[in-house]
């Protein structure tokens, strides 16, 4: 018997081209007769356009045209990024597009842009979500009223907003959404339990940092096709995008998603609307390449958030209730936000008896909020998990024995009201209890901690199809709309190798596009593995019985007689009686042929969720004179459902991980009072670089998903949630400070040792 | 703008002299503001091709050409000693490995960042930086050499050809800071020698508006008054205040370290 495919660790299948530099990116396509397009960005974060001058920009050399809104051939009001990619009237963040100078050349392009001349009329900024919420404040937006956010919502989680309720508490105008979620009386339960700790925790914007810049190219098609070649998660998610900002059919609207250089969320229909709408007014191919500048402002990064939080517990240990308010930043996103998942995710992967949730989110003048690799879940584990370490402390029981006491099992309700489904919340930490960093906490150097923290993904569902193509030397091409964002293609492959009993290198996987491809969403919400690789499984089940009802016919034996081995179709107990896969679709794809072509089509549509838990822990120094944190060592365990490949799913975890870092230590996008950004650069905004992420242990911990493709469930967001609050955990144990902000900077930590006189 | 790449140090003095003509040696400070479009030059002196490098040391004195790189004094045999360890450790922190393959002494010296850490450590080591015009040549001190943030005794038509530095012996040196998570940059960086005789010089750069020595005696925590010491939402400056003492003295208790031979 051949070795299963499934399990074992094999290359990205795209790697080879992309450590060739044989990738062509987005940027990369040659288009005849390209125009390059450069944005002229608001430098008001508040205001009113009165006036875009143009005449010195189109004079310089080869600039063909500097375009604002409504020059766009836009179709509706609304004031989304997608209806309104240029500001119409009202500038609403520092960073926003108001022009577009479109040239020969990228170098007239940047020439021209400085040479726009915008007026504004400033109005006040709102930047300071809490202050925004209070009634009689100044609005963030003062014109127009939103059009709805699309299809963009759903991608990332789909969860429910809780429940609607007549309480009014009093708030101002820029509150645009309320969540509200209660069951039990939770501030009775909280006020007689044993041991309560509270606390309001704040992180700030944090921005996705993919290597590639965000980058859109459009051109219209002789028959008024509009082909849009792009960086994108979704292909099909953009092309409903572009029908709602143009008013264009689907039909005439065909998307390409490229090979993707990183997204993490910020890549769904930024640019596109950009690129297509100058294409459309100048009928010439343009193109939209952000700068790295550019894209730090003109984007969409993760929202700030501030949580008040309070929980309970009995003197045993047993979790009573929770009570949050959480007051979510969407900038100028007026469409959605995280407040119903964060809302969700604060309560952790923990049974309550009681719990009393609020969310908010609320509109300033700061950026447009976009996903980021679980978006509001670091915000919510951070300050949960925060106060179970306290309340541990404040118990004195052990931190981990606290967390698996109350850690939710199959058919605990969560504060979602519903089940959970399987999730390996217990099994994370019974794995993590027995490494030998978590054995050693108590026996190490001065200034130095381990600390302890776990958060779960719920996993997003979407239908979704596959075809699975038998090429006539019989290797197998299967075929998704699916953007790799991940390494999903790889999974792909082994999905379809193991059902049909190919070798991996047999399979190839390609990406189509809206005009020729299978339906797939867009890459996120940690769904693509669970989802198109369920639709690529039954395609390739498929194809195999072709392949079998053929094979059957060439050998006069059954087909539950037959397997397929490595590219052979075979007798079970009598290999010798064996026909090649090749040679069967060699008798199929031919003129006069007489077998269909093996080649199946697959589709799924998951209903239920399966969530993924990842714990963590973090070793760490401080250095109590500069306030410093070195990260010895971090460890992680995670419930992946089954590890199709495990050296990518080792992968995702350090990658989740070291984005974790990020948040944990040095991500933070400012504004001033203004609304101007501070951090808006490399040189000014830190990410973690690989010499300060250490070795990071990943314990793959398998706990079957019902419905996944051998098991497999969504991995891509959960190993993200909890890295932060370990590593404040870690702080608290080394030198016995609670930092309530992130990032945890080496001033933060200083000046909070020095209040505290630890 | 115009582009020339003299081959010779009098071509490169000629081609200075034009207005707003620019030298450019490694890049790494002077292409980054140029992409910016802060400095538009009219002309670029590229002077990579001028024989400006080497290390060289002699019985009392050690010169380094301007056109040394981080990574040549990083990785530099003769400056392994305590008197100059310093000045590896110095350039070893400096950006990252692509930046160090081209960055240049002289040129981060001609830029005078305010918060660059070698600054610091000429003017602990108590550097002659030699300049040329084509009128001639003349030495600074490095205490005369720097004047302000991004200012210099520098003329526009001159360059920095070397850097001289007294070798004193059985001195020991050391460069410590605390930089900045994103730039690298130093929020407070110290540079410190100690000499066998009990002397010893300590260097601050990244407080203010450029890097400064302390007075023999003074205590870096209370050698500034709050007005010069630069202070930002990031670093505000009470806590660059005492990270200025934290750094000094760690840089001291290494020099000293070095110069007893009980360091690691």
């Amino acid at each position: 018997m051949s070795e299963s495919v499934i399990g074992v660790s094999r290359p990205r299948v795209d790697a080879p081209d992309k450590v060739t530099g044989a990738t062509h990116f987005a940027a990369d396509g040659h288009v005849h007769g390209l125009l390059h397009a450069r944005l002229v960005l608001s430098t008001e974060a508040h205001a009113l356009l009165q006036r875009v001058e143009r005449d010195a920009a189109l004079a310089v050399p080869g600039v063909v045209a500097v375009l604002t809104a409504d020059d766009l051939p836009l179709a509706s009001a609304g004031s989304d990024r997608t209806t309104e990619p240029l500001a119409r009237t009202e500038v609403v963040f520092a960073g926003q597009p108001v022009a577009l100078v479109v040239a020969e050349s990228e170098a007239a392009a940047e020439d021209a842009v400085e040479a726009v001349v915008v007026e504004y009329e400033p109005l006040p900024a709102v930047v300071d979500v809490e202050d925004a919420m209070l009634p009689g404040r100044a609005l963030a937006r003062v014109l127009e009223e939103d059009a709805g956010g699309g299809d963009l919502e759903s991608i990332h989680a789909g969860v429910d907003k809780g429940q609607e309720d007549g309480e009014e508490e009093q708030l101002s105008g820029n509150v645009l959404d309320t969540v509200h979620r209660n069951a039990g009386d939770a501030t009775a339960l909280l006020e007689t339990s044993d041991v309560v700790v509270s606390g309001t925790f704040r992180t700030p914007w944090v921005y996705q940092a993919y290597i590639e810049p965000q980058v859109a190219t459009a051109w219209l098609e002789p028959n008024e096709t509009l082909v849009v070649s792009t960086s994108t998660q979704g292909s099909f998610v953009t092309q409903r995008e572009l029908a709602r900002a143009f008013g264009l059919p689907l039909e005439r609207i065909r998307v390409i998603a490229e090979p993707l250089g990183g997204a993490f969320g910020g890549k769904l229909a930024l640019m596109e609307p950009l690129a297509a709408g100058a294409a459309l007014a100048l009928r010439r191919p343009v193109r939209v390449v952000l700068t790295r500048a550019e894209d730090f402002q003109a984007t969409n990064p993760a929202s700030a958030q501030v949580t008040h939080l309070k929980i309970g517990a009995r003197k045993d240990g047993t979790l009573t209730a929770i009570a949050a308010r959480m007051i979510v930043d969407r900038g100028s996103n007026a469409g959605w936000g995280v407040e119903g998942i964060t809302s969700l995710l604060v309560a952790g992967p923990y049974r309550w008896e009681a719990h009393e949730i609020r969310g908010y989110g609320v509109q300033t003048n700061r950026f447009t909020f976009g996903a980021y690799r679980g978006p509001g879940a670091p915000t919510a584990a951070f300050a949960l998990e925060t106060l179970m370490d306290e309340l541990a402390v404040e118990l004195e029981l052990d931190p981990l024995e606290l967390r698996l006491q109350n850690a939710v099992v199959e058919d605990d309700v969560g504060v979602s009201g519903n089940p959970f489904p399987r999730m390996g919340a217990v099994e994370v930490l019974e794995r993590i209890r027995t490494h030998p960093l978590w054995q050693s906490r108590d026996s190490l150097p001065d200034n130095e901690g381990v600390g302890l923290a776990a958060g779960y993904w719920p996993g997003g569902n979407e239908p979704a199809a596959a075809v699975c193509r038998v090429n006539q030397d019989g290797t197998m091409t299967v075929v998704t709309s699916a953007v790799d964002m991940s390494g999903v293609n790889t999974g792909f492959a082994a999905i379809a190798a193991e059902t049909f009993g190919l070798s991996p290198d047999q399979v190839r996987v390609v990406a189509a596009d809206t005009a020729t491809g299978p339906y797939s969403g867009a890459s996120g919400g940690s769904k693509v593995t669970y989802t198109v690789g369920k639709a690529v499984l039954k395609a390739a089940e498929a194809a195999r019985e072709k392949l079998l009802a053929a094979a059957s016919e060439e050998l006069e034996i059954a087909p539950a007689d037959l397997e397929v081995v490595d590219g052979v179709v075979r007798a079970v107990g009598a290999p010798d009686h064996s026909i090649t896969v090749a040679e069967i679709s060699g008798k199929a794809l031919r003129f006069g042929g007489r077998y269909e072509p093996i080649e199946g089509h697959g589709g799924s549509a998951q209903t239920r969720g399966a969530p993924s838990v990842a714990a963590h822990l973090a070793h760490a120094r401080v250095d109590r004179e500069t306030g410093e944190i070195t990260l010895l060592a971090h460890v992680i365990a995670q419930d992946v459902g089954r590890a199709l490949n495990p050296a990518l799913v080792e992968g995702q975890m350090r990658g989740g991980a070291a984005q974790g870092i990020g948040w944990a230590l040095y991500e933070e996008l400012v504004h001033d009072e203004n609304g101007q950004l501070l951090t808006g650069s490399f040189l000014d905004y830190a990410i973690p670089l690989a010499e300060r992420v250490p070795d990071i242990d990943t314990l793959i911990v398998e706990v079957p998903a019902p419905d996944g493709p051998f098991g497999a469930k969504g991995i891509g967001e959960a190993p993200v949630i909890a890295a932060a609050p370990a590593i404040a955990n870690a702080v608290a144990a080394a030198v016995g400070i609670r930092l309530r902000e992130l990032p945890m900077t080496a001033p933060r930590v200083w000046a909070t040792l020095e209040e505290s006189g630890a | 703008m115009e582009h020339v790449r003299p081959s010779t140090l009098d071509e490169a003095l000629e081609g200075l002299a034009a207005p707003d003509a620019k030298a450019l040696a490694g890049g790494q400070s002077l292409l980054p503001v140029m992409k910016l479009r802060i400095v538009r030059p009219s002309v670029l002196v590229d002077i990579g091709r001028l024989e400006l490098g080497g290390v060289h040391m002699s019985e009392n004195e050690l010169r380094l050409g301007a056109l040394t790189t981080w990574d040549e004094l990083e990785s530099a045999q003769e400056l392994g000693r305590p008197a100059l360890a310093a000045l590896a450790e110095c350039a070893s922190g400096i950006g990252d490995l692509q930046v160090r393959n081209r960055g240049t002494l002289g040129g981060s010296l001609a830029h005078a960042d305010p918060a660059s850490d070698m600054p610091a450590v000429v003017l602990a080591l108590g550097a002659q930086i030699v300049l040329r015009a084509a009128s001639g040549e003349r030495t600074v001190s490095a205490e005369e050499f720097f004047l302000g943030p991004f200012t210099t005794a520098l003329g526009p038509a001159e360059l920095i050809t070397e850097v001289v530095f007294p070798l004193v012996e059985g001195s020991g040196s050391a460069y410590v800071k605390v930089e900045h998570p994103a730039s690298g940059f130093a929020l407070a960086g110290a540079a410190a020698v100690v000499r066998p005789d009990g002397g010893q010089s300590v260097a601050l750069t990244g407080m203010g508006g450029q890097a400064f020595l302390l007075a023999s005696d003074a205590d870096p925590v209370d050698a500034l008054p709050d007005a010069e010491i630069y202070g930002d939402r990031f670093a505000p400056v009470e806590y660059r205040r005492h990270l200025a003492g934290v750094v000094a003295r760690r840089a001291l208790d290494r020099a000293r370290e070095r110069m007893e031979g009980t360091d690691e």
